[in-house]
C-alpha cells in the first residue's frame, strides 16, 4: 500500500515535470509572445499602414543585397533612408549578407516562390531566373530611365527584347603587376597598358621575372589564384583573348570546340612548364597570391581588380609607419594594372557586370507595385549610389547620372593615373553582351562550363589532364548537348 | 576506475610513467586540434585594417582591441543578438533533454506495436540531404504557417532532433533491462521507472547531450539567417555574419567576431562540464 | 497470470506512445512533410509557380549521368575510409582520457572538442594553411623535415581525396570522443573487477569488456558518421571546388548545384531521395553487422 503510494506520488512528480517540460513549451509559447509583441507591432504598423492607404498606401519593396563594396551596407542604408524620407508611399526595407549567405538565401527564396522584390546579382546569373519566369522585365515598368545607362554594359542584363536588370557597375577582370618587377626585367609597362601585348611577348617577359637560385624559386614572372571554384576565372578571364570573346558565335554555335581552345589551352600549360608560373597553381588561392604579390614572390598576379591598388597602397602605408599590422614579409608594392596577353584575334576584357534585378513569386503581379520595385531599383543602381559604390571599388559608374555625380565627389588621393586611363580603355573593351542566346542554350553552356571544363582545367593546371584530352572532353560534351552541328568545327 | 590497472604504492612510479606518457601523446594531439582556436585569438588582435592578403603568422606582432571595439560599436541590437541565441539555444536543449531521452527510452525498453515502424521512420528522416527538405521546409515555415521572424520559427524545426533520439535509444538499450523489470516487478509505473533508474543512470550522456545540441544551435547560422529579416531576431551567428565580415579583407575583425561568439562556449563548456562530472542528477540539466 | 500480462504490456504500449508523441508530432511537421514533399517534386519538373509532372525523366537523366556515378564513388570511398578511422581514433583517445583525474580529463575533452565551435572561416583559413602547396605551407614543411618532397595537396588528385580525408577526421573528433567518454564512464566497474578476477590483460579488458559495451554508441556512431560522411560537400566545397578534374565532387555538392545552381530542383531531389536510398542500405547492412552479438 505504501509502496503504492509512493508510486502515486512519484509518477505524480513526473507528470509535474511532463508538464514542466509542456511548460518550456509554453516558455516557447511565452518567447513567441515576445515575438507575438513584434509581430503584434508589426500588425499595428500594418494597421497604421492601412489606416494610411486612406490617405495613401505604403508600399513596402524589400531588396536583398550583399556587400557590394567596402562601405555600400552602412551606405546603403542612408540611401534607403533618404529614398523613404521622399517617397512617403513606398518603404523600402533592406536586408543584408555576404555574398555567398545572400545567394544561398536568395536561391532558397526563389525555389520556395517568395523571393525579394529586388536582388543583387552578376549578370550571368539572369538566364535561370529568366527560365524559372520569376524576373521582371524592365522595359515595362522603366523608359527614360534605362538609357541613363551605357547600352554596351546594360546589354548585359538583356535577353531577347526584355532588359532583366539595371548595373551598378562593369568592373574589368584582368592582372597586374609590381611596378618595380616588371621595370627590373626590362617590360615596358606604360606600353603595354595601351596597346596590349601578344601571349609571345608576355611569355618571354614573365619569363624574364623568374628569380631562382638553384632548384628555389623565390619569384615566380606570373601567379593566377586557380584554387577550387576559381579556377573558372582564370579560363574565363584569359578565353575572352582566344578569339571566343563568348561561349557561343554569332550563328549560336557553341564555340568553345574551335581549333583556337586547344591551342589556348597549350598556350596556358607552357607558361607552367616555363617554371615561369608555380607548378602548384592548382591550389594557390586569393589570400595566398595576393600575400605573394605584396611579399614580392610574384612579379604579376591574377585575377586584378582595379581596387587592388588600394590595398597595396595600404600595405606600403603601414610599412612606412612601420606598423606591425602589415602582412608579414611583404615589401613596397605599387599595383599596376595590365591587360591580358593577346593568343589570337583582337584584344578583349573580361567585364564583370552586376546589379539589380527584380523579382516577383506570383503569377500576376500588382503591376503598381512592380512600377514601384522597378523605380528603387532605379534609385539604387544610379546618381550618387553608382558614384559612390565605383570610386569605391576604383572604376568608373555606368550610367550618366553616376557620372554627373562622381564629377562631385573628392578625388581618390594619390590615384595612379596610367592605371585609370587602363581602366578606362578595357572598359571599353569589354567582350561584346549576348542578348541574342537564348537562356536554356547558355543554362547548358553555364553546365558544360562547371561539369567539364572548370574541373578538367583544374587537371590541367596540375598536369594530370593533358590540353588534348581537356579539349576531347570539351567536344564531347558539347556534341552530347547541341549536337554536332551545333557546335564550331574548323 | 577499473579499466586501468593500479599499482601499489611501491609501484607508484609506474602508474606516473604510465599516465605520462599517455598525457604526451594526448597533448600533441590537442595541440593539432587547438590550432585553429589559437590562430582564431591571436589573428583578432590585429588592426581593423584591410590588409587583402592573408597574413601567415604564428606569433602575435601586434596587440590592439581596436577590432573588438569596432565589432561592439557596430549595432544597437549587439546585445539582443546574443539574448536571442540564448533563449533558443536554451529552449532548445531542455526540449531535447527531455523529448529525446524520454522517447529514446520508448525505442529502447518499451515493446509497443510500431515501434520497429517508427524507429525506421526517424533514421530516414535523417537519411534525406537537408539541401532538398530546406525548401519545403521554408515553404512551411514562410509561406503557410508565416511565421517568418518569430522564435517558433527559429524553435519549432528543432524542438526534438532524431539525432538526439537516436543517441538516447542507443544510451539507454546498454543499460541492464534487469533494473529496469525489477522496478516494475516493485510496482514502478513507467515514468517514475524513466525518472528514478534511467535518467541516473544516463546522466552523463544527458551532460553530453544537453551541450552538443546548446553548441549546435548557438552555431546555426542558416536557417536562422533564411527565417529572419528583421535585425532585432537575428541571433548572434547571424548577426555576426552580416556584420558586414563577408567581406573577408577586414580579416582581424572578423576573427574578433568568431572569437566574441566563440567564447559563452568556452565558459558553459567548462562550467558546465565540471558540474556534471561532480554527478549532480539530471534535475539540474533542466533548470 | 497471463491476462495480467497482457495488461501490463497494454500499459507498457500506452506509455510508449505518450513518450514518443511530441517528437513524432515534430517530425510529422517539419521533417516527415518536406520528406514527403521531396519526393513528389522528384516526380516532377519543378518550377515555383507551377510544376509539371514528368514521371520518372528526373530518375532517368540522373542514371545516365556519368557524374552521378562518379560523384557517389568519391562519397563512398570518402565516407568508407573516414568514418572507421575517426571511430576508431576517438575510441582509442577517449580510452587514453579515462586514466586521469577529472579536472584533466575536462582539459583534454574541451581540447578535443572545442575547436568543433570555432568559426568555420576560421578552421577552412588554418587548413588552407596547413594545406599550402608552395615550400612555405606547413603540412610541406614538416614533410621536409622528413625528407618527403613537396607536395601540391589540394591541387593534385592523388593528394586531394586524402587531404580531405584527413581534415573530416579532425574536424569529427571531438564530438565522437565526448559521446564515447560517456559510454566508458557508465560502465559498471563490477564488470572489471570481474576481468581482473579472471586475470585479464588491459589489452583483455578492452576487447572483451569495454568494446561489447559501448557497442550500441559505436553503432550510433557509425551510422549518424556514414549519414554525414555521404551528405557532406561543403569541406569540398570550400577546399577543392570538387577538382581536380572532379576527383573531389561528392554527390552532395551535386545536389547543392542541381537545386539551386541550376533551379533543376526536380532532379536534386531525384539525386537526393536515390543518396539516401544507398544511405539506408548502408545503415541496414551496419544494424545487420552489430545486431549479431548486440543482445547480452
Amino acid at each position: 500500500m505504501k509502496k503504492k503510494m509512493l508510486a502515486l506520488i512519484l509518477s505524480a512528480a513526473m507528470a509535474v515535470s511532463v508538464l514542466a517540460g509542456c511548460g518550456s513549451g509554453a516558455d516557447t509559447n511565452t518567447s513567441s509572445d515576445a515575438s507575438g509583441t513584434a509581430a503584434a507591432e508589426k500588425e499595428n504598423g500594418d494597421k497604421k499602414q492601412e489606416t494610411e492607404s486612406a490617405s495613401g498606401k505604403k508600399d513596402v519593396v524589400k531588396a536583398l543585397l550583399p556587400p557590394v563594396s567596402a562601405t555600400y551596407q552602412e551606405k546603403v542604408m542612408e540611401y534607403v533612408d533618404a529614398f523613404n524620407a521622399e517617397n512617403p508611399d513606398i518603404e523600402i526595407e533592406v536586408t543584408t549578407a555576404s555574398w555567398e549567405d545572400m545567394t544561398q538565401k536568395l536561391d532558397v527564396q526563389v525555389n520556395a516562390g517568395s523571393p525579394p522584390d529586388i536582388a543583387f546579382v552578376g549578370s550571368d546569373g539572369i538566364s535561370k531566373y529568366l527560365d524559372l519566369g520569376m524576373i521582371i522585365d524592365l522595359n515595362d515598368y522603366l523608359s527614360d530611365e534605362l538609357s541613363d545607362f551605357d547600352d554596351n554594359v546594360l546589354n548585359y542584363f538583356r535577353n531577347g527584347d526584355g532588359t532583366y536588370g539595371l548595373p551598378a557597375y562593369c568592373e574589368v577582370q584582368c592582372i597586374g603587376g609590381n611596378k618595380e618587377k616588371l621595370e627590373a626585367a626590362g617590360i615596358d609597362w606604360q606600353n603595354v597598358q595601351k596597346n596590349g601585348w601578344t601571349y609571345d611577348e608576355f611569355r618571354e617577359a614573365i619569363k624574364k621575372g623568374v628569380e631562382a637560385d638553384g632548384g628555389n624559386t623565390s619569384c615566380y614572372g606570373f601567379v593566377f589564384a586557380c584554387a577550387g571554384v576559381t579556377a573558372k576565372d582564370y579560363f574565363s578571364i584569359f578565353v575572352k583573348n582566344a578569339d571566343l570573346p563568348a561561349s557561343f558565335d554569332k550563328d549560336l554555335k557553341y564555340a568553345y570546340t574551335s581549333k583556337n581552345m586547344l591551342t589556348f589551352l597549350e598556350d596556358l600549360r607552357a607558361l607552367i612548364d616555363d617554371g615561369s608560373m608555380p607548378k602548384e597553381l592548382s591550389s594557390v588561392d586569393a589570400g595566398k597570391r595576393w600575400n605573394m604579390m605584396l611579399t614580392g614572390q610574384t612579379m604579376i598576379t591574377g585575377k586584378g581588380l582595379s581596387s587592388f591598388e588600394r590595398s597595396a597602397y595600404n600595405n606600403n602605408k603601414l610599412l612606412e609607419e612601420g606598423s606591425a599590422d602589415a602582412v608579414e614579409g611583404s615589401v613596397p608594392v605599387e599595383y599596376i594594372v595590365l591587360p591580358v596577353p593577346v593568343f589570337q584575334g583582337e584584344q578583349h576584357a573580361l567585364g564583370a557586370v552586376d546589379g539589380y534585378i527584380c523579382l516577383t513569386g506570383e503569377k500576376n503581379p500588382d503591376p503598381e507595385h512592380l512600377k514601384n520595385v522597378a523605380k528603387v531599383a532605379y534609385f539604387l543602381a544610379s546618381g550618387d549610389r553608382a558614384a559612390n559604390t565605383c570610386q569605391e571599388l576604383y572604376l568608373s559608374p555606368v550610367c550618366e547620372s553616376g557620372r554627373e555625380a562622381y564629377a562631385k565627389l573628392d578625388p581618390i588621393a594619390d590615384k595612379n593615373q596610367s592605371n585609370t586611363a587602363c581602366v578606362e580603355l578595357l572598359t571599353t573593351q569589354i567582350a561584346e553582351a549576348r542578348p541574342d542566346i537564348p537562356a536554356e542554350l547558355s543554362a547548358k553552356a553555364i553546365k558544360i562550363e562547371d561539369e567539364v571544363i572548370v574541373p578538367k582545367f583544374q587537371g590541367l593546371l596540375s598536369g594530370e589532364v593533358t590540353p588534348e584530352e581537356m579539349y576531347q572532353a570539351i567536344v564531347e560534351a558539347a556534341h552530347e548537348a547541341f549536337g554536332a552541328e551545333g557546335c564550331v568545327a574548323d | 576506475m577499473g579499466l586501468y590497472r593500479r599499482y601499489g604504492t611501491k609501484d607508484k612510479y609506474k602508474e606516473k610513467a604510465r599516465n605520462t606518457a599517455l598525457a604526451l601523446v594526448l597533448i600533441c594531439l590537442a595541440v593539432i586540434t587547438l590550432f585553429p582556436i589559437y590562430y582564431m585569438i591571436i589573428s583578432s588582435f590585429g588592426a581593423p585594417t584591410e590588409a587583402g592578403g592573408a597574413s601567415y603568422s604564428l606569433i602575435p606582432k601586434s596587440f590592439s582591441l581596436d577590432s573588438y571595439k569596432f565589432f561592439f560599436n557596430y549595432s544597437k541590437y549587439s546585445f539582443r543578438w546574443i539574448l536571442n541565441s540564448m533563449l533558443v539555444a536554451g529552449i532548445v536543449t531542455v526540449c531535447n533533454v527531455i523529448f529525446a531521452s524520454l522517447a529514446g527510452y520508448a525505442f529502447a525498453k518499451l515493446r509497443f506495436p510500431g515501434c520497429q515502424f517508427f524507429f525506421f521512420l526517424l533514421l530516414v528522416a535523417m537519411m534525406i540531404p537537408y539541401q532538398v527538405t530546406q525548401v519545403p521546409l521554408y515553404i512551411l515555415v514562410v509561406n503557410v504557417l508565416k511565421l517568418q521572424d518569430t522564435y517558433t520559427a527559429l524553435i519549432a524545426p528543432t524542438l526534438v532532433t532524431c539525432y538526439n533520439v537516436f543517441l538516447a535509444k542507443q544510451f539507454f538499450s546498454s543499460l541492464p533491462t534487469s533494473v529496469i523489470e525489477s522496478a516494475k516487478i516493485e510496482g514502478c509505473s513507467q515514468p517514475m521507472t524513466v525518472w528514478k533508474i534511467v535518467m541516473p543512470l544516463s546522466k552523463t550522456v544527458l551532460a553530453v547531450m544537453a551541450i552538443t545540441t546548446f553548441l549546435g544551435e548557438w552555431n546555426t547560422f542558416f536557417w536562422p539567417f533564411l527565417v529572419c529579416n528583421s535585425e532585432k531576431m537575428q541571433t548572434i551567428q547571424v548577426g555576426l555574419k552580416n556584420f558586414s565580415f563577408a567581406n573577408t579583407t577586414y580579416f582581424a575583425p572578423m576573427m574578433a567576431g568568431a572569437t566574441i561568439s566563440a567564447l559563452p562556449m568556452f565558459i558553459l563548456f567548462f562550467s558546465l562540464q565540471k558540474y556534471f562530472l561532480e554527478g549532480v542528477t539530471v534535475g539540474a540539466v533542466k533548470g | 497470470m497471463n491476462k495480467t500480462k497482457k495488461k501490463r504490456i497494454k500499459k507498457e504500449a500506452v506509455w510508449a506512445y505518450v513518450f514518443i508523441l511530441v517528437p513524432l508530432c515534430t517530425f510529422t511537421v517539419f521533417t516527415i512533410y518536406p520528406v514527403i514533399s521531396s519526393i513528389i517534386t522528384s516526380f516532377q519538373d519543378y518550377k515555383p509557380l507551377g510544376s509539371e509532372w514528368v514521371g520518372l525523366a528526373n530518375y532517368v537523366s540522373t542514371f545516365k549521368s556519368s557524374l552521378f556515378y562518379k560523384a557517389l564513388k568519391n562519397t563512398a570511398v570518402y565516407t568508407v575510409i573516414t568514418v572507421p578511422i575517426a571511430i576508431l581514433m576517438s575510441f582509442i583517445i577517449s580510452v587514453m582520457i579515462l586514466p586521469f583525474r577529472k579536472g584533466i580529463q575536462s582539459f583534454f575533452k574541451g581540447a578535443f572538442y572545442l575547436p568543433a565551435i570555432a568559426s568555420g572561416v576560421a578552421l577552412s583559413f588554418v587548413w588552407k594553411w596547413i594545406y599550402d602547396p608552395l615550400p612555405s605551407g606547413l603540412l610541406n614543411s614538416l614533410a621536409r623535415v622528413f625528407g618527403f618532397s613537396n607536395q601540391n595537396w589540394l591541387g593534385s588528385s592523388k593528394t586531394a581525396m586524402a587531404s580531405l580525408i584527413i581534415m573530416a577526421v579532425f574536424a569529427g573528433l571531438g564530438q565522437n570522443i565526448i559521446i564515447y567518454i560517456a559510454a566508458l564512464l557508465g560502465i559498471d566497474p563490477t564488470y572489471y573487477e570481474a576481468a581482473d578476477i579472471d586475470g585479464a590483460t588491459f589489452l583483455q579488458k578492452v576487447r572483451y569488456v569495454v568494446w561489447p559495451l559501448v557497442k550500441p554508441t559505436t553503432v550510433f556512431l557509425a551510422i549518424t558518421s556514414v549519414i554525414n560522411g555521404f551528405q557532406s560537400f561543403q569541406t569540398a566545397y570550400l577546399m577543392t571546388g570538387g577538382g581536380p578534374d572532379n576527383a573531389t565532387t561528392m554527390a552532395g555538392l551535386l545536389i547543392f548545384n542541381r537545386a539551386f545552381k541550376y533551379f533543376e530542383y526536380g532532379e536534386a531531389c531525384a539525386q537526393a531521395l536515390l543518396l539516401a536510398v544507398i544511405i539506408a542500405i548502408f545503415a541496414i547492412f551496419q544494424f545487420k553487422v552489430s545486431a549479431n552479438d548486440v543482445e547480452y
